[in-house]
């Protein structure tokens, strides 16, 4: 049997970006993946005629030829070809201000367009909003310090280039947007992005937000052409070229040591012989159910039991195929976000509560950014929301068909009282992905795509300055929203790369 | 002016707050108790209940309809544990071994959902010609065998959202068994929506499940069964084909048409439904099954009928050559010589076949191409929808059957 250098379990999306890297590196790669497709989330499904994207709303960080973000360049440097259409708008949010406002603006990509946005719907709040926005620079420069310095940043560097982000960082977003004195209303409009993190504003830490809102409003958004399983197509394409080999429908389901270090992997198509693995894999699961306990160190028992479960979105979607094109239906809008209102704690406390409390929902129109998202006089669209853990918890199989339905209803419904669209009797196609479809497919615990919530003592910051201490396992390490950047397309690819090199390094240095 | 955001009181403090961040988790680390990690987690067991890897069983019972050249199979889990739940409508893809081949074959299931909580289905196997799977069934299937089946699959069931209120089925022979199934549920409470079947058969005494359509009718009367008959005029039934002018005199308001048949039957009706004028979304059909006589299809390259090519196939750590007869899929080439390759629906729909052609050239019929974009733009095939035109390479997937 082969002995491999690196075996990358699961081609999720931090799995592709892992398995190039060590491709590139010259690394002799396997990519097991249990699915008969790659990409994790990062897929596509038929249904008749259609051609439907099962997660991607929008990729950040992809930017313009002219303004390339470090997705882009990522792709570039990995030698991918995507075909991109660009998102028109960063977001329109229908709701309701804090102070009891109606709230229906449509935000602009692009920083000066969204700080005159702001302007027209806050009048005033221009040189708040231009702090902001220096703040959210410095941030993203130092981050960028902080992941080249993999974990050993110069704090006297930190200090004198990154005060603010310092001073900033370590608080939750709602302080950072209260300290900086923005427009209670500006702060509304600006908590839309919320859901895109799982995490409430009282509790997303600052630097994570920052991190993403300034990418997306800075370079606009993305997604490719022909849904996000091209994505992960041009990732295994490139990934063969390089000479990696792909297994598809083949599952880990052991690991295997000699003495305390990883040396192979137990599947279905046997036992593979590797240097490394490196997991996208929940280390939940890792640790629970595939390798032998008494090589698991105690303080990654109390780091597993420190977060206490606590996964964040576990996502439900709905997706609307229809038989004419979006502008007959009134749809102007490439995603519609429609909380309640914008106290995100409060929405989120009702999201994870039940259905029945839960009155937010994002609506996306593919065809708006791109118009053969579907055959000529149709439309794609979609709902999705997070969902209640006990709904899904204790639904029994006869009756999953049926809460699905009401569930994907009550948005129905209610896009209709906030917006006016009506989709019903324009159906032709239709398909509902709850957290089990997402179990089912991913194997996510819980069905939730997010990962542990970064929040409070376990945000995005702190995970990575402890990425040299957190899982020390010989020959392994876990990748994917378990990761210093938690969840989400760009956090996962950033990641997968990130920790690639890591594994290179440790296995270069071995061999010297 | 230089930025100077403070959150705190005192920046200095907010600083030190930053790079406690590191100290403030691993002491929140350090306060939990180190328990052994449980791996488990309910989703992810009720998603595997909902959609296990495969389905071991057992036949507990058989019921013959000699007249009609048919069985039905009461399959049953050994343990009467609940089989996995489905929607009325739902296939069964049966995997069985015959001689040296693994294979495959989707199967309808007949009962209703209600029976899988009991711990079994029902499918009916008809026999035809040349029909390999179904006439090795009828013959060497016997009560007490066992049988591997897959999850549920597909997507021939009733959708509020989408369809009308009144489904108007048209089935032709063993086309009945997902009405039959949906009948059933509706019977049982399951299903809500209305049925009108349209029902081709041969001749009265050829009819499938006459009395048990004729018994659920009688006690619900959400379900009418019309039956049409083609080789004989009888009163009370009606007579030749299902036209559209039949299907308009049974065609209510708010309705969806469902077909489900043998191949011919859905090449009349591609004639006939247009006649209708109705949008798309109300018309809906199960999958076409395999593709007979690829030699007639427009674009098959004539030099190859009679041929036979070589297939070199890598499946995990193996490889192997094996030939493929040019009429035949890929699929079948490769059950024929022993490989475990996966597949479930076998008319291209599904694509849990799907293989990477590294090299070589197939022929894919476009009415069961049902690849996504990004799949035909690099090279990734159905091979139960494809049809070897040279030499191939071919990379395929892994099983979950155990060895």
């Amino acid at each position: 049997m082969k002995l491999y250098d690196v075996v990358v379990v699961g081609a999720g999306n931090a799995g592709l970006s892992a398995a190039i890297t060590c491709a590139l590196a010259g690394k002799k790669t396997l990519v097991i993946e249990q699915h008969n497709l790659p990409g994790g989330c990062a897929s596509s499904f038929r249904r008749g005629r259609f051609e439907i994207e099962p997660s991607l709303h929008e990729l950040c960080d992809v930017g313009p030829l002219s303004n390339p973000g470090d997705v882009r360049k990522m792709f570039d440097e990995y030698g991918l070809k995507v075909e991109w259409c660009e998102v028109p708008d960063c977001f329109r949010v229908v709701s309701k201000y804090r102070d009891g406002g109606v709230m229906d603006v449509t935000m602009p990509s692009g920083i000066e367009a969204f700080k005159d946005a702001m302007e027209k719907y806050v009048p005033g709040s221009r040189p708040k909003m231009d702090e902001l926005f220096e703040l959210m620079q410095e941030i993203l420069d130092g981050i960028a310090y902080i992941t080249a310095s993999a974990g050993q940043a110069d704090s006297n560097v930190l200090k004198e280039k990154y005060p603010n982000m310092l001073r900033t960082g370590a608080y939750p977003t709602q302080q950072v947007f209260d300290a900086l004195k923005l427009p209670k209303r500006c702060q509304d409009i600006l908590s839309t992005y919320w859901g895109y993190l799982g995490v409430d504003m009282e509790h997303l830490s600052f630097i994570h937000y920052a991190a993403m809102v300034h990418k997306y409003i800075s370079r606009g958004a993305y997604i490719p052409k022909h849904t996000s399983h091209e994505l992960s197509n041009a990732f295994i394409e490139r990934f063969r070229e390089l000479g990696g080999e792909i297994w598809f429908n083949c599952r880990a389901e052991e690991f295997l040591f000699t003495g305390d270090r990883l040396t192979g992997v137990r599947t279905n198509l046997g036992v593979i012989d590797t240097k490394y693995v490196l997991a996208n894999i929940n280390p939940d699961i890792i640790y629970g159910k595939m390798m032998p306990k008494e090589l698991i160190p105690e303080r990654e028992k109390k780091l597993v039991a420190a977060r206490k479960r606590q996964f964040g979105a576990r996502i439900f979607t709905a997706y609307f195929c229809l038989d004419v094109p979006y502008e007959e239906l009134g749809i102007k809008d490439y995603s519609i976000f429609m909380p309640e209102s914008s106290d995100s704690a409060e929405e989120y406390k009702n999201m994870t509560g039940s259905w029945e409390t839960n009155d937010y929902s994002i609506f996306l129109c593919y065809n708006v950014a791109n118009p053969d998202a579907s055959p000529e006089g149709t439309c794609i669209c979609s709902f999705t929301t997070f969902s209640a853990v006990d709904d899904w918890n204790n639904v029994t199989p006869e009756k999953y068909v049926e809460l699905k339905n009401k569930v994907a209803k009550k948005f129905l419904w209610k896009l209709k009282e906030k917006t006016g669209i009506t989709l019903q009797g324009h159906i032709e196609e239709m398909s509902v992905a709850t957290p089990w479809t997402f179990a089912r497919y991913l194997n996510a615990p819980e069905g939730s795509v997010y990962g542990y919530e970064t929040r409070d003592w376990d945000g995005m910051m702190a995970r990575m300055m402890m990425l040299s201490q957190d899982y020390p396992i010989k020959g392994m390490r876990p990748i994917g929203t378990a990761g210093p950047r938690g969840d989400g397309y760009s956090s996962a690819y950033i990641c997968g790369q990130l920790l690639a090199k890591l594994a290179i390094k440790d296995l270069n240095t071995e061999e010297v | 002016m230089a930025l100077n955001v403070k959150v705190g009181l005192v920046g200095a403090l907010d600083m030190l707050k930053f790079k406690n961040m590191a100290k403030v988790r691993e002491e929140a680390i350090q306060a939990a108790p180190a328990r052994e990690v449980d791996g488990n987690f309910t989703i992810n067991t009720k998603a595997k209940e909902l959609h296990p890897d495969y389905q071991e069983l057992v036949v507990c019972k058989v019921i013959d309809y000699d007249k009609a050249g048919a069985k039905t199979f009461v399959l049953k889990r050994p343990d009467g544990k609940p089989v996995a739940y489905f929607r009325a409508g739902q296939y069964l893809s049966l995997k069985m071994q015959i001689g040296t081949s693994f294979i495959t074959r989707p199967y309808s299931i007949s009962s209703s959902p209600k029976l899988a909580l009991e711990g079994k289905y029902c499918i009916t196997v008809k026999t035809n010609p040349g029909g390999f799977a179904a006439d090795y069934m009828l013959e060497n299937l016997h009560l007490g065998n066992k049988i591997i089946v897959s999850d549920p699959q597909g997507q021939f069931y009733y959708e509020d959202l989408r369809d009308g209120y009144n489904i108007l089925a048209l089935a032709g022979g063993s086309g009945i068994t997902p009405f039959l199934s949906m009948a059933r549920a509706i019977r049982d409470g399951i299903e809500k929506f209305n049925l009108t079947i349209l029902f081709g058969s041969r001749t009265e005494d050829s009819i499938l499940f006459k009395e048990e359509l004729c018994e659920i009718s009688k006690v619900c009367p959400k379900v009418k069964v019309v039956h049409v008959l083609s080789d004989e005029e009888k009163d009370g039934f009606e007579h030749g084909f299902i036209t559209a002018e039949l299907i308009r005199k049974y065609l209510l308001d708010n309705s969806s048409i469902f077909i489900c048949g043998p191949e011919a039957m859905y090449r009349f009706l591609d004639g006939e439904i247009p006649k209708l004028g109705l949008p798309k979304r109300l018309v809906r059909r199960e999958i076409l099954g395999v593709t007979k006589h690829v030699e007639d299809h427009e674009g098959y390259p004539a030099e190859c009928i009679g041929k036979t090519f070589t297939i070199r196939v890598c499946r995990g750590p193996e490889e192997t050559e094996i030939p493929a007869a040019a009429g035949e899929s890929v699929l079948v080439a490769l059950e024929r010589a022993g490989i475990k390759a996966p597949s479930r629906c076998r008319s291209g729909e599904c694509g849990w076949c799907r293989s990477k052609l590294v090299s070589g050239d197939v022929f894919i019929p476009e009415e069961t191409d049902g690849r996504r974009w990004a799949d035909k733009e690099h090279n990734y095939i159905h091979p139960c929808a494809s049809f070897p035109v040279s030499d191939l390479v071919l990379e395929v997937a892994g099983e979950y059957l155990e060895q």
